[in-house]
């Protein structure tokens, strides 16, 4: 059974009193310890699938089924829910909480689940933050890092709850190629590690090489999906 | 719930730092909200301070807790009065009666009559003083009495009157160049002015030991009326029964003078009544600038009503020159002109108008030469201790009535002496107010019992007097009026005053004093506190003793009225009791603008601070963060500022009265704010319910201004957060 389950959904946005259709009809499944690429150009409907995926958002018609939960049936309370225990979200613009530490960012999904101790919550978060190489920031604001750096708290952040499935809109997009690829080798790193599921979207070839499998999307329909190979992680 | 608690640590993390991440906008919150805070803290003490003293001014001197008067009355009882002048009440008939009912009531302390209204005094002339002197030196050398000294005074207040006499002529006759010698009342002038030049003439002096009665009787039927000063002042006085007014009236203090002795007739005259009305105008001005100087910081130099006192001063001494005899003048003149550092060739009256003519420069000197020197040797008050006086009123019917009582003393209430409201007020005995209002005094119950006893008169009431008389319908009966008011007496009085029985020396008993009319009832509580409750068991009370007020509709459709009415002090005081309700308005109506505006101030702060921030609420919400933390993640951020900046302003507001109380209070400038501070300064204080007043409001302000933005931020959707621009 797969854990992401995408049937025949389309979404619609109202630009005014036009109605503009940013996902038409697309029908996919993603396998628990896939790490997969959505690729196409700008505007061709990979953030809002990403988003439907991610339960941010909810589709105009179609089914999304998130590790078994239909989410078109959730309510706002069960989808936050949902979004807390099973999805980690990783953001192109990193999207940190500014005013708390490193070490706070990556805690906070810990304290929003609550029913961990003080203790456990550092362990892990000390842990994620050795993993992604930035234990020596623990106690810096997000704007004393580079946007690597913040990268790499955001990927610990997204992680810290073991969620099933990590979701990354564009994550390379704002860093150079080199911090660029070296994201993407943490995040298959992770992905290896414990059989998280990976679903980002780029549009660059040199990021998606990396996925083993790249659904690609244009004028909001499917195009296509290519295997490139095993998922580390896959469990099929 | 370690995570709950864990869950606030961060919601006040992340509040707080927000707070410190934008300090100019914390700071225009916060400011916004101290200030507020401070003038709820500092306007909340500084009225319940006032109020405190209202409370102690009208409860200690004249209010009690609770007043009763009577139901059908047309008027609310105003203890001071109402824009129309004195409430119109009908009496409480028997306040004995009615004491019995009430002063068993639990909590009851005292019960004391009271009547209140205004009557007239004579003010009395300089001649007439300056003649009684005489006449008392006359009478003793008469009856054969002789020395030096009586010698001495004699010839002194011979030529003071003389003196006075010459002044009335000089006067007249620079009134002659003016006023109408042909006219209706021209022979009368005429013979006015043939009178003046006798009595000033020296033929007449020369000759008044020939005659001693003869030469007073032109003096004191024909001169005396000429000197025409003397007029009426208007006295507002209690009649009550003097000892329990004292003792329930903690405030009240005889000044100078005794207390009036129990049971008798007499009055005690309000001091500061007697300062404004009574004083030689001359020293009273002088006091009065005196006051303006020292207690208000104003000067002569620039100050108009303080140089118009100066330029009356000057044109007033006619009173003081009137009143001295040559004598007197003599040793006035001499420590003037020393005090004054005046030539030996000026006379008293240029003196005195050296003296009166003070700049602040010279003031201080001159006020304490006035009353080293001047003042002993005058009659500084037309009432002192022991004089006996006449007031007279209109009585309750009509006629106009009069009794002559002994001055025993003068009465101040303390700390509020210089309240115009309270210190104008006299206490007098309940027996002459009776009198002079209309009512039944046992002397007039004895002489008309005595009257029927020799007439052979058989009681008969008014309804029926007409019936028995002329067997006739009693629809003419003029006026329902209460039995207890003696008409006949005041006819007979009204048309022969004067001619009654000495009944200074009468000791009335309590019982007496208090079987018969009072207008209302102050009542006096153990606990003040528990007031509006016994209010209630009182009326309780009088209802099950048949005593109770009581509305029904009455045949011709109108209300009737009938029983004793309870109501508090603060109703019972009228436009003053109102006073305290007047400010705590404008106060709120103050605090309720001022927080309109900071509400729409921070809210919008807030929104602005909200919309900045979506980004970061669309994040928190993506990664699973619920609404209502949002939520209150906002509330408690601007409840931090209300909390930190609304205590920061209480402090303030607490170190703000610590330092209106260290410089000295808020200065009473005014008679009125005498009364309403209940001493010469406000020393406001810091009650625990104005803080905690301030902090309440201060917090449900800053919640309900973030309450919109925090609407806002409730709707932020998870979406916002994968907005790609940064």
């Amino acid at each position: 059974m797969p854990i992401v389950s995408v049937q025949h959904v389309s979404k619609d946005y109202m630009l005014g009193k036009t109605v503009v259709p940013a996902v038409r009809d697309v029908s996919l499944d993603i396998d628990q310890g896939e790490f997969l690429s959505i690729a196409g150009p700008s505007g061709s409907g990979k953030t809002t699938l990403l988003n439907l995926i991610g339960c941010v958002d909810t589709p105009t018609s179609g089914t999304v089924v998130v590790n078994g939960q239909d989410t078109t049936r959730l309510s706002e309370r069960a989808l936050t829910d949902l979004r807390l225990r099973t999805l980690g979200f990783i953001f192109q613009s990193f999207n940190l909480v500014s005013v708390l530490s490193v070490f706070q960012n990556v805690e906070y999904p810990l304290l929003l689940q609550g029913g961990s101790t003080r203790k456990e919550r550092a362990d892990r978060v000390l842990s994620l933050l050795d993993a992604v190489g930035i234990a020596a920031y623990g106690r810096h604001r997000p704007s004393e890092l580079s946007g690597g750096q913040r990268q790499r708290v955001a990927i610990a952040r997204a992680l810290v709850t073991r969620p099933r499935i990590v979701l990354a809109d564009e994550p390379t997009a704002n860093l150079d190629s080199q911090t660029g690829a070296n994201i993407i080798d943490l995040m298959k790193e992770m992905n290896a590690k414990d059989g998280t599921t990976f679903i980002f979207s780029t549009h660059d070839p040199k990021v998606m090489a990396h996925a083993n499998a790249v659904v690609r999307i244009a004028d909001g329909r499917l195009a296509g999906r290519e295997e490139l190979g095993a998922a580390a992680g896959a469990v099929r | 719930m370690i995570a709950r608690r864990d869950t606030v640590r961060i919601l006040l993390r992340i509040a707080f730092r927000n707070l410190l991440a934008s300090p100019v906008r914390t700071a225009i919150l916060g400011a916004i909200i101290l200030v507020g805070s401070l003038i709820v803290v500092v306007g909340s003490s500084v009225l319940d301070s006032i109020d405190r003293g209202m409370r102690t001014s009208i409860q200690g001197s004249l209010g009690g807790q609770l007043q009763i008067y009577d139901g059908r009355s047309e008027d609310q009882l105003a203890l001071y009065g109402d824009m129309t002048g004195e409430s119109r009440l009908e009496p409480i008939e028997d306040f004995a009666a009615l004491k019995a009912v009430v002063a068993e009531v639990p909590n009851v302390k005292q019960v004391v009559p009271m009547g209140i209204d205004q009557a007239m005094v004579s003010s009395g002339n300089a001649f007439d003083l300056a003649l009684e002197r005489l006449r008392a030196d006359v009478r003793r050398l008469e009856a054969g009495e002789d020395g030096p000294a009586l010698r001495a005074a004699y010839a002194a207040h011979k030529a003071h009157v003389r003196r006075m006499a010459e002044l009335l002529r000089d006067e007249l006759a620079a009134a002659r160049t003016i006023i109408d010698l042909e006219g209706r009342d021209a022979e009368e002038r005429k013979k006015d002015w043939a009178d003046l030049v006798r009595a000033s003439d020296p033929a007449f002096w020369d000759g008044f030991d020939r005659d001693r009665y003869g030469a007073l009787e032109l003096l004191e039927n024909r001169i005396a009326p000429l000197a025409m000063e003397g007029g009426f002042t208007f006295l507002r006085y209690v009649g009550t029964d003097p000892k329990a007014f004292f003792e329930a009236f903690p405030l009240a203090e005889v000044s100078e003078g005794e207390m009036i002795p129990e049971g008798r007739r007499g009055i005690l005259v309000g001091a500061q009544y007697a300062d404004e009305w009574l004083k030689l105008k001359n020293a009273r001005r002088l006091d009065q600038i005196k006051d303006a100087r020292d207690r208000r910081g104003k000067r002569i130099a620039d100050d108009e009503e303080l140089q118009r006192w100066v330029r009356e001063n000057r044109s007033g001494i006619r009173e003081i020159l009137l009143q001295l005899d040559p004598v007197r003048a003599e040793e006035v003149a001499t420590a003037l002109r020393a005090g004054l550092g005046a030539d030996a060739g000026d006379d008293l009256e240029k003196l005195l108008v050296r003296l009166f003519a003070t700049t602040d420069e010279t003031f201080d000197r001159h006020h304490d030469l006035f009353y080293a020197v001047v003042a002993p040797r005058l009659r500084l008050y037309l009432v002192n201790v022991g004089d006996v006086i006449t007031i007279k009123a209109p009585s309750k019917s009509g006629y106009f009535s009069s009794v002559n009582v002994k001055v025993y003393g003068f009465l101040r209430f303390k700390g509020i002496e210089r309240s115009g409201i309270a210190g104008m007020m006299s206490v007098m005995d309940l027996h002459s107010f009776r009198d002079l209002y209309g009512y039944l005094t046992p002397e007039r119950a004895e002489e008309i019992r005595r009257m029927q006893a020799e007439l052979g008169a058989r009681e008969i009431s008014r309804e029926d007097a007409e019936a028995a008389l002329f067997g006739g319908g009693g629809d003419l009966v003029a006026e329902g009026r209460t039995g207890a008011i003696d008409e006949s007496g005041l006819v007979a009085r009204a048309a022969a005053p004067g001619e009654k029985e000495d009944l200074s020396a009468r000791v009335y008993t309590r019982e007496e004093t208090e079987r018969g009319v009072a207008l209302n009832a102050a009542v006096t509580l153990h606990d003040p506190r528990r007031g509006a409750e016994t209010a209630k068991a009182i009326r309780a009370a009088l209802d099950a003793a048949g005593l109770g007020f009581k509305e029904v509709t009455g045949p011709d459709g109108g209300k009737v009225r009938t029983g004793a009415r309870v109501i508090d002090w603060q109703e019972a005081s009228g436009i003053v009791g109102q006073f305290v309700t007047l400010l705590r308005v404008v106060l709120f109506t103050a605090v309720v603008i001022f927080f309109a505006i900071a509400l729409v101030i921070i809210n919008n702060a807030m929104v602005m601070a909200t919309l900045q921030r979506v980004k970061e609420i669309g994040t928190m919400r993506a990664i699973g963060t619920q609404r209502r933390f949002v939520v209150v993640m906002l509330l408690v951020e601007i409840a931090t500022v209300g909390l930190v900046f609304g205590v920061g302003g209480a402090l303030l507001g607490g170190g703000v009265v610590a330092l209106i109380r260290a410089a000295g209070g808020i200065p009473a400038t005014t008679d009125m704010l005498y009364f309403v501070f209940s001493g010469p300064a406000l020393f406001p204080k810091l009650y625990p319910t104005s803080v905690a007043g301030s902090l309440v409001v201060v917090l449900l302000v800053s919640i309900l201004s973030a309450l919109y933005p925090a609407l806002l931020a409730m709707r932020v959707t998870p979406v916002e957060a994968m907005a790609s621009e940064e």
